[in-house]
This record gives structure tokens, C-alpha cells and sequence, in this order.
């Protein structure tokens, strides 16, 4: 993994996209994670709106809108489901912030990087997810390691796929 | 000071994302009385308001997508149709030369059929009214079973109304929108629903585990409850109507939390992990047809005339014992202390008040001194020398007085 310094960073710059994109992304994330489950029966082993924020967070290298757009999209899949409301949103604010910090330090350039950090980070929005119903709320919630193992897996795949595709519309400068 | 928050501008927006998070988390759970925390639930309106934003971000590409969906495959269908088309149609041909001359074998048949059918559709309009929906999204978690439907308020869906297919139930209505509506699987973690084993009769709780199965928890150890054994609704959950089929017993396996108690896996008898077509049961109570009603206005009209019959007999056999005679008089009055005008004489005591009705004797034909009611009253001179004939009597009883035919022997002015 190899360490920026500051003026290397300011070199690369930061990657734009056109509004549609920041726009319809994160939505199609949505949608999506809603209606694939539908058709996928038990293999929806994937978080959508978390491969979003991930990417978002990584190539903006701002930690900022990382927890921003985390935040928000935590908060609207917890709506959709009848769980309470911020669970998600927590977790997804806590993996927008550390992409968006990682992006300013390491070179997010680099495919493996980036879907190691999908991996890791999926891992811990599940352990945070855990630990905020469990033990800050005190509510039951049965778990399975293997299947939340899975989902990174999963997330993993799909950001191999859906990186390069989104770096296609980058806007040339 | 500025740039102390510029250097930690990031930290501090982290901070306080997650304080405004944890803060909303915070007032949506609550304590039970058994100690627990649990979420609320009924949400507040602002919970309601997010999750009314997030499903009218969700829902209409759901539609969209279920629409497109329908319109693919029906396009796919027509182009297939369109190139066997004339196969088809030499087929269709031959088959239509054979019905018809089976067609007046199945005349009585179909007549049978029709009859059947009737029977058939009276059952099912008789039980529920109920509405059909399509599933058209999910939650997209493992950890939340629930989906979403395309009807809602436009169709008077509500709160806790079941949803159920053909094959058994499916679940119920948690949260009702414009245009959709959430509803809860029953092999969610938090759904609960009163079933009981058919052939057993042993009543238990249903409810999801974390892998989405169905499990019937905190049963006594039975030896009598065996794998294949039909699960129904029992009823008591005021939501599910009692005897819907809900699934089979898969396994028993031993509780792990607690001893001599098991839980039942249940193999669900809906498909719930491929739901299009579901059913919400918009109303428990009966639903009659026209003749239905009209029997019932048949029986209530029989058992009206039943009761006035009842009561003409009542009427007809009070008005017998009237007629019919006995020794009270029916005349008399029923307590006549005193009187108007008649006064207590001395050394006499008075009518009781309530004085039991004395027998009526009937008239002397040759009324003579010792006849009752012939006697002067002491108050009155009478120059017939004394005798034993002529002493003077107690003042008999007005019920013994004779009749008016003998007015110069009354002593009475």
C-alpha cells in the first residue's frame, strides 16, 4: 500500500462526476438493494449503498461528504426496513469518514486497494451494526458471522465491477 | 479558535453526525416492564415521516420495474406466440372439431362443473374479504423480513391485516402508505403469531429465527409431536383468522436456552422466499351472497311469527282462567279495610286490613233469624220481647249479607 505525501495528493487531484451520477447512483443503490433480494431469494449477499458511499468517499477524498452521503443512505435503508432509524446510518457515517480519510492518504488508483478497504469496511459496518442494536440499544438481534463474511465478500465483488464502470464518467479535465 | 476547527473540521462533523444519530436512536426505544428495551412500536411522526420519504423514493422505481418487468415478458410472450402462430392455428382447428362433439357429452358435465363451482366460490366469499396485491420490493436486509406491496391507503389497507396466499399465510401489514405498504413476513425475528398442531392440538408461538425459519418456541418437550404434523393458526392473535394453514413441523430440536422445553421447526407452506401474488384479509367478518341474506331474512321473519304465536297462546289461556269459575269472588274487592260510612261498633273489632277471602255462601232460599246477614244492629229499637229467639247477633261479615231480593229483612237503613 503505498503512502501519499501532501504534495503528491494535490498533484492527483480531485475526481468530479456529473451531477446525474452523484445523483442516480446512490438512488439506483437503493432501489437496487431493494429489489434485487426479491429475485436473488437468499443470495443477496451484498450492500449496495455501502459500495456507493465507499467509492464516493475514496475518489472525492473528502471525509466529509463520505459521512454525508454514508449517513444518508444508512438512514434510508434503516427506513426501509422496521428496524430503528440511524443504526445503519451510523455505521455507513463511521465507513464514509474513514474512506474519505484513507482517500487523502493512500493512492486510491489502485483496484486491490480499494476493494480491500470495500472488504475491511464492510466488515466493520457490520461489527459497528452489532454492536449499536446490541449493546448501545440492549436489543436482540440473532447474528450469523458467516453470512455478514459473505456480504463482504459480496461487496468486494461487486465494487470490482462497479469502480472501474463509475471511473469511466469521470469528468476529463 | 478558527483554526482549531478547521484542523479538526472532519472529527468534529463526525461527532456530530453521530451524536444527532445516536440522540434519534435514543428516543425510538424504550424499556419494557420486564426490563428490556425494545423498539417502539408505533413510530413517532418523525420516524413515520423518513420512512414515508424513503418508500416514496423506493416504491415508484419498484412499480416501474414491476411494470417493465410484466411488459418484457409480455412482449417476449407475444413474439413466441407470433411464431408458432400458424401451427397454433391448425391445431386450434382440430381441437376445436373435436369439442364439438364432446361438446354435448359435457354438457351435463359442465353443468356438474358449474354447480361445483358455485359451492366453491360461496366458501370462499362466505369466510373473508380480501384483497389481492403484489409484492414489489423487499427491505434489502437480512435482518429485516419484510416486503413491500403495491396497494396502501388508496385501497383502506390497515395496520396488522393479515397477508396470507393460497398456500397459508405470509404475514401482516406493519406500516401503511399512499401508495404501498410494508408488510412484516411471519419468519422475521420480531413477528409473532398463536398457532397450534393440528392432530396434537398443542397451542404455541410462531415466530422467525435468524436464518428466516419458522419456529414454534417454549413448548414443553412431546413426545407426541411428530415431523409432518400440520400447523394451523390458532386464532388468539386477533390478527390471523383461526385454522389458516401456516406450514409443517420439519424437525424438533431441544431449546438451547432453557431445559425439557423444545422449539418446533416449521417448514412454511408459503413460498415466503417468492412472493408475487399475496392476499390481505381487509375484513374478518362473514361475507353473506344475496340468497345467504335472504335466508337470514326468512329465519328472522319465522322466528317473529314463532314469538307472536307464543304470545296470542299466552293471552288466550289467561283470558280461560278468567272465565273459567272458582270459589273467590272475582268481584270483591281484593282488600277493603273499612268501608266508606261504616264505623267500628264497640266490643267489635275491626276488619283486619288485609282479610283473606272468605267462602261465598250462596242465598238462603227460606232466610230466617239465623240466617247471616238478618240481624239488626244494636244501634236499632226493637219492641219484640226477649227471647232466645230475639237476642241480638254480632254483625255478620259484608261478604254474607243476602242478596238485595230480601230488602224488609236488611238491617241496614
Amino acid at each position: 500500500m503505498s503512502v501519499l505525501g501532501a504534495d503528491h495528493r494535490r498533484d492527483m487531484g480531485i475526481h468530479s462526476y456529473p451531477v446525474l451520477v452523484y445523483a442516480m447512483t446512490p438512488l439506483a443503490a437503493l432501489v437496487l438493494q431493494a429489489l434485487l433480494p426479491r429475485y436473488l431469494r437468499g443470495y443477496a449477499w451484498f450492500d449496495l449503498p455501502l459500495v456507493v458511499t465507499v467509492y464516493f468517499a475514496l475518489v472525492r477524498r473528502d471525509p466529509i461528504q463520505g459521512m454525508l452521503m454514508g449517513g444518508s443512505l444508512g438512514i434510508f435503508e434503516d427506513a426501509l426496513t422496521h428496524h430503528a432509524i440511524g443504526v445503519n446510518g451510523i455505521a455507513k457515517t463511521v465507513a464514509g469518514f474513514l474512506a474519505g480519510s484513507v482517500g487523502v492518504r493512500i493512492d486510491v488508483e489502485n483496484h486491490t486497494i480499494r476493494l480491500m478497504l470495500t472488504f475491511l469496511l464492510s466488515l466493520l459496518c457490520s461489527a459497528i451494526y452489532v454492536f449499536i442494536y446490541r449493546i448501545l440499544l440492549g436489543l436482540e438481534l440473532e447474528w450469523s458471522w458467516l453470512a455478514e463474511l459473505m456480504k463482504a465478500v459480496g461487496n468486494s465483488a461487486i465494487a470490482a465491477v462497479l469502480f472501474p464502470l463509475l471511473d469511466r464518467t469521470q469528468i476529463k479535465e | 479558535m478558527d483554526s482549531f476547527f478547521l484542523r479538526y473540521r472532519n472529527l468534529l462533523v463526525l461527532l456530530a453526525l453521530l451524536l444527532a444519530q445516536i440522540i434519534g436512536l435514543a428516543v425510538q426505544v424504550r424499556r419494557t416492564e420486564s426490563g428490556r428495551n425494545s423498539l417502539d412500536p408505533g413510530d413517532m411522526s418523525g420516524v413515520r415521516l423518513i420512512r414515508l420519504w424513503a418508500d416514496a423514493v423506493v416504491s415508484p422505481p419498484e412499480q416501474l420495474s414491476h411494470w417493465a418487468n410484466l411488459g418484457a415478458g409480455s412482449l417476449w410472450q407475444n413474439y413466441l406466440d407470433l411464431r408458432s402462430i400458424r401451427e397454433q392455428n391448425q391445431a386450434l382447428q382440430k381441437t376445436i372439431d373435436r369439442l364439438r362433439l364432446e361438446q354435448a357429452s359435457l354438457l351435463e358435465d359442465a353443468k356438474q362443473g358449474e354447480r361445483l363451482q358455485a359451492l366453491v366460490d360461496f366458501q370462499q366469499k362466505y369466510i373473508y374479504k380480501t384483497l389481492a396485491a403484489q409484492a414489489i420490493g423487499s427491505s434489502g436486509s437480512d435482518s429485516s423480513r419484510v416486503f413491500y406491496i403495491d396497494k396502501g391507503e388508496d385501497f383502506q389497507l390497515k395496520q396488522d391485516m393479515a397477508v396470507l396466499t393460497a398456500d397459508g399465510i405470509v404475514g401482516k401489514v406493519r406500516e401503511v402508505f399512499p401508495h404501498s405498504a410494508q408488510v412484516l413476513a411471519i419468519n422475521d425475528q420480531t413477528s409473532g403469531a398463536g398457532v397450534i398442531l393440528e392432530t396434537t392440538r398443542i397451542r404455541g408461538i410462531l415466530r422467525g429465527n435468524a436464518s428466516g425459519q419458522l419456529q414454534i418456541v417454549g413448548l414443553l418437550a412431546d413426545q407426541r409431536i411428530q415431523r409432518g404434523e400440520t400447523v394451523l393458526t390458532a386464532g388468539g392473535d386477533l390478527i390471523f383468522p383461526r385454522g389458516l394453514p401456516v406450514g409443517v413441523v420439519e424437525k424438533v430440536v431441544p431449546d438451547p436456552d432453557r431445559d425439557s422445553f423444545i422449539d418446533v421447526i416449521v417448514k412454511p407452506a408459503a413460498h415466503l422466499d417468492r412472493l408475487d401474488e399475496v392476499l390481505v384479509i381487509t375484513s374478518t367478518e362473514p361475507r353473506f351472497s344475496v340468497e345467504q341474506q335472504q335466508d337470514i331474512a326468512t329465519s328472522e321473519m319465522l322466528k317473529g311469527a314463532e314469538a307472536e304465536a307464543i304470545k296470542q297462546q299466552q293471552k288466550a289461556s289467561q283470558i280461560m282462567a278468567e272465565r273459567l269459575p272458582g270459589l273467590t269472588d272475582p268481584n270483591a274487592p281484593a282488600a277493603n279495610p273499612a268501608a266508606p260510612g261504616q264505623t267500628a261498633q264497640p266490643g267489635e273489632t275491626p276488619a283486619a286490613p288485609a282479610a283473606a277471602p272468605v267462602p261465598k255462601l250462596l242465598p238462603a232460599r227460606h232466610p230466617d233469624r239465623f240466617t247471616p246477614g238478618t240481624t239488626p244492629s244494636t244501634g236499632e229499637e226493637n219492641p219484640t220481647p226477649a227471647g232466645p229467639e230475639n237476642k241480638p247477633e254480632s254483625k255478620p261479615d259484608q261478604t254474607t249479607q243476602p242478596p238485595s231480593g230480601q230488602p224488609g229483612r236488611n238491617p241496614q237503613p
